[in-house]
């Protein structure tokens, strides 16, 4: 155990509560779940694929708790690229006799390059076969990302990869451990850190049918838009920095859903549509998916004006 | 006889790398730098709306991010005839220099620093500060637990000569805690203006999507502030312990010692003055810059695209098993010549160039203190001493920055998407020079070619043979035991690579 006493707890379970839009009967649960997880039994994996570490960033950004707290007492993270002290040969030892050992959480960032196995290789090994030899072993799988959730970007049209999401991947490889997906590009802080407390406490949160935990993403971000008063007016930008709903600059808030316009990214500080940005939609399975679905509608407008 | 030991996943850096090297007599005789994951950004973005590339390139490196971003819409601004107002250029400037911040102090402190500081030294601590003796009693729990590794993420390691002044370690081991809060606050502080950091939203060509608001230059204000007192009161002092406890490495990982900057923050409305100016560095002296003397050959790398091409040419055809080909970088040149690039690169054309007094006064203040001189910075404790300076540089420049924003003022102006066109965006990332090609055909992205710092810092041979920035680097390297290379991993991670930029 650390220093961090069960007042401690205490309070960081009423603010993680609050993140996961508990109520106040859960707290005494979360605490203990809280200290569970100090007690070094939430040994974590986490593998890279085809990824730009933008999640690994982005948990970086999680204030309460923040990234040490995570660390010494939350989880025990086995192996990390990006933070383990380890590399090399040693690494690959950590990353092997983890996944013989088992009973891990498996966290993967980034798609997987189903169609090209030489396109993304960890200690010589394809990640492909480390990803799958890992999965079989975990007790559940955090897809983390756009990317390891839907495939993004890397599986978009016309990749030259095969990438696909985990849970496809997973599918194709008959692996059956239970998989969480946690879409966002990146993934928001919260939307983990929430995550790994219930599974560890509650069990596998209640998902979706693509697999998302409800408590974060079962709502659209039209819905709780900021911007929506001006939505119902018909009061619409025209252009970029305009005031008013950015529907018609081509915002996929109607189709998107997360929770950002309430949650905010960075500490509560900012969201894209609170800074006149319309949504890409990063979060959805369609994102950044076909090449002739810009993110953007005003090239259109731009072309029926000269037109 | 030689043998060939291969350090792979080289961790701590941004991405999949590995390095090959082969030792004799306990030095490198000779280097392997292979980039091993591949997406294809280039060829998913032919074809879209040119708008998409700003969002798209950006997530080709979650560290990187607002570089790529910039880099874009730089691209964008000069295809579409596009001039940002002075708060939209101020507002770029305030975003880049934020994410500059978050990740030179991840960089040194989270990616770097536990290849010398010591983290068990924490057990021996006395003092009284409750987050060290957290961290204290955790360590000691965990090494006297029966968990599969105890203190993951920070042991195992290699077994080396770490830094053995316990009082120093415990100091470092405090700063690694506080950069933590330090780099997300870089990043909150960038998420004023950017709406969200990693991945900002608000770049568009043109300018930024986000207004000017009194509240949100008295949020940037009061950030820059503790981070300027953070980077004057711990990283630069932690940089120059490092470099008294490790100064054999003034003379270590030297490199090609050709130096290429593109420039970046500018400072005028045309982009032609720039905080870190362009320029490029050859056998000590500084030459002007010229974009079109880059190319990009491929004979050692998993393409069958044509090699030598310059980037507004160039392809991207992916071939796994290319006979002879060992790394998913390209290899970029310029004049045909190997360079460095990089907070050093940037730092020592600033200094030749002899316009910025700060940086002046900041890189001789340094060299008189560590009683060096400014070839020695050529090597792995220069690359880390450029960093910290120039993190500085640029904190110091932004909290001036802030204050020339005026609330109410316009930070966009409009454009059109030409039919045909083509642009260049010439910037750089925390860790080097970045270039966007961009070519419009009929309203859609006809070509989108990046070149991105660590493809030139760890690119593999060119057509000629000649081994990659990195790559001479490790040349020469002593290695006291070649199962535990980690004089090797100190040179390459001076360099900060990030491989998911440098393939993309």
């Amino acid at each position: 155990m650390t220093d961090i006493t069960r007042r401690k707890f205490l309070e960081l379970s009423v603010k993680l509560a609050a993140v996961m839009g508990l109520g106040t009967s859960a707290i005494p649960q979360v605490a203990e779940a809280l200290e569970q997880l100090s007690a070094g039994t939430a040994p974590v994996l986490w593998l890279q694929g085809q990824s730009c570490s933008g999640c690994s960033v982005s948990l970086l950004n999680s204030e309460e708790p923040g990234p040490a707290q995570i660390l010494t007492g939350y989880i025990s993270l086995l192996f990390h690229s990006t933070l383990s002290a380890s590399t090399g040969d040693v690494s690959m030892g950590v990353i092997n006799r983890s996944i013989d050992h088992g009973g891990y959480l498996l966290v993967v960032e980034g798609s997987i390059p189903a169609g090209m196995p030489e396109a993304c290789v960890v200690g010589q090994e394809p990640l492909t076969r480390q990803v799958s030899r890992a999965a079989r072993n975990a007790k559940a799988v955090i897809a983390l990302g756009t990317c390891a959730s839907f495939g993004g970007i890397p599986a978009a049209e016309n990749n030259p990869t095969g990438a696909v999401s985990l849970p496809n991947f997973l599918k194709s490889e008959g692996v059956s451990t239970p998989v969480i997906i946690l879409p966002g590009c990146p993934a928001h802080p919260d939307w983990l850190v929430g995550t790994l407390v219930h599974v560890l406490k509650f069990g596998i949160p209640p998902l979706d049918d693509k697999g998302r935990p409800k408590m974060f993403f079962s709502r659209l971000i039209h819905d709780q838009c900021p911007r929506f008063a001006d939505y119902e007016r018909e009061n619409f930008a025209k252009t970029f920095s305009d005031e008013g709903c950015l529907f018609k600059l081509g915002c996929l808030g109607p189709n998107t859903h997360a929770d950002c316009t309430l949650r905010h990214w960075n500490s509560g500080t900012n969201c894209c549509i609170k800074a006149g940005a319309p949504c890409i939609g990063c979060a959805s399975e369609d994102f950044a998916a076909r090449t002739l679905f810009p993110f953007y509608r005003k090239g259109e407008r731009n072309k029926r004006e000269e037109g | 006889m030689s043998r060939t030991v291969s350090i792979d996943p080289i961790t701590r850096i941004e991405g999949h790398l590995a390095i090959h090297i082969e030792i004799d007599s306990n030095r490198v005789i000779n280097a392997f730098s292979s980039g091993e994951m591949f997406r294809g950004f280039e060829v998913i973005l032919k074809g879209r709306d040119p708008l998409d590339a700003q969002q798209i390139t950006q997530r080709i490196c979650g560290v990187c991010s607002v570089s790529h971003g910039s880099a874009s819409i730089l691209a964008q601004d000069a295809a579409y005839g596009a001039t940002p107002p002075k708060n939209g250029r101020l507002i770029r400037n305030l975003i880049l220099g934020a994410n500059y911040i978050q990740s030179h102090i991840l960089h040194f402190y989270h990616l770097a620093s536990l290849d010398f500081v010591d983290i068990t030294a924490i057990t021996k601590y006395t003092g009284r500060d409750p987050l060290l003796r957290d961290l204290k009693r955790w360590i000691k729990d965990q090494m006297s637990s029966n968990v599969i590794y105890s203190a993951a993420p920070f042991l195992p390691r290699y077994s080396a000569k770490y830094i053995q002044n316990t009082e120093l370690n415990v100091l470092a081991i405090k700063h690694y805690l506080d950069a933590l809060d330090m780099r997300s606050l870089a990043h909150k502080m960038g998420a004023v203006f950017g709406g969200k950091l990693p991945h900002a939203a608000t770049l568009v060509p043109g300018g930024v999507t986000e207004k000017v608001t009194a509240d949100k230059i008295a949020a940037y204000k009061s950030m820059i502030s503790k981070l300027q007192t953070f980077i004057d009161k711990s990283y630069l002092p932690d940089v120059a312990e490092v470099a008294a406890a490790f100064s054999k490495y003034f003379r270590m990982g030297k490199g090609c010692g050709n130096l290429l900057a593109y420039g970046v923050f500018p400072e005028s409305a045309d982009n032609s003055v720039k905080l870190l100016p362009s320029g490029v560095v050859t056998g000590g002296k500084l030459i002007s810059f010229d974009a079109t003397r880059i190319t990009e050959d491929v004979r050692y790398s998993r393409y069958s695209s044509s090699s030598g091409l310059h980037p507004s040419q160039g392809q991207t055809v992916p071939e796994p098993h290319k006979n002879g080909a060992y790394s998913w970088l390209k290899a970029p040149r310029y004049n045909e010549t190997v360079m460095e690039v990089g907070p050093l690169a940037r730092i020592m054309v600033a200094y030749l160039k002899g316009e910025n007094q700060a940086i002046k006064d900041l890189v001789n203040g340094l060299l008189a203190k560590l009683r060096r001189k400014p070839e020695d910075l050529l090597s792995v404790l220069g690359r880390h001493a450029a960093r910290a300076i120039e993190c500085k540089v640029v904190a110091d420049r932004c909290a001036e920055w802030v204050e020339e924003l005026i609330p109410g003022e316009p930070t966009f102006h409009d454009f059109n998407i030409p039919e045909t066109g083509e642009g260049v965006g010439l910037t750089e990332a925390p860790r080097g020079a970045l270039g966007h090609w961009l070519k419009i055909d009929n309203y859609k992205i006809g070509r989108y070619q990046c070149v991105a710092p660590t493809t030139w810092n760890c690119s593999p041979r060119d057509d000629n043979g000649n081994r990659g920035a990195v790559e001479q680097a490790l040349t020469g390297t002593p290695i006291a035991d070649s199962k535990n290379p980690i004089e090797a991993t100190r040179v390459v991670r001076s360099f900060d690579p990030c491989i998911a930029c440098a393939v993309h």
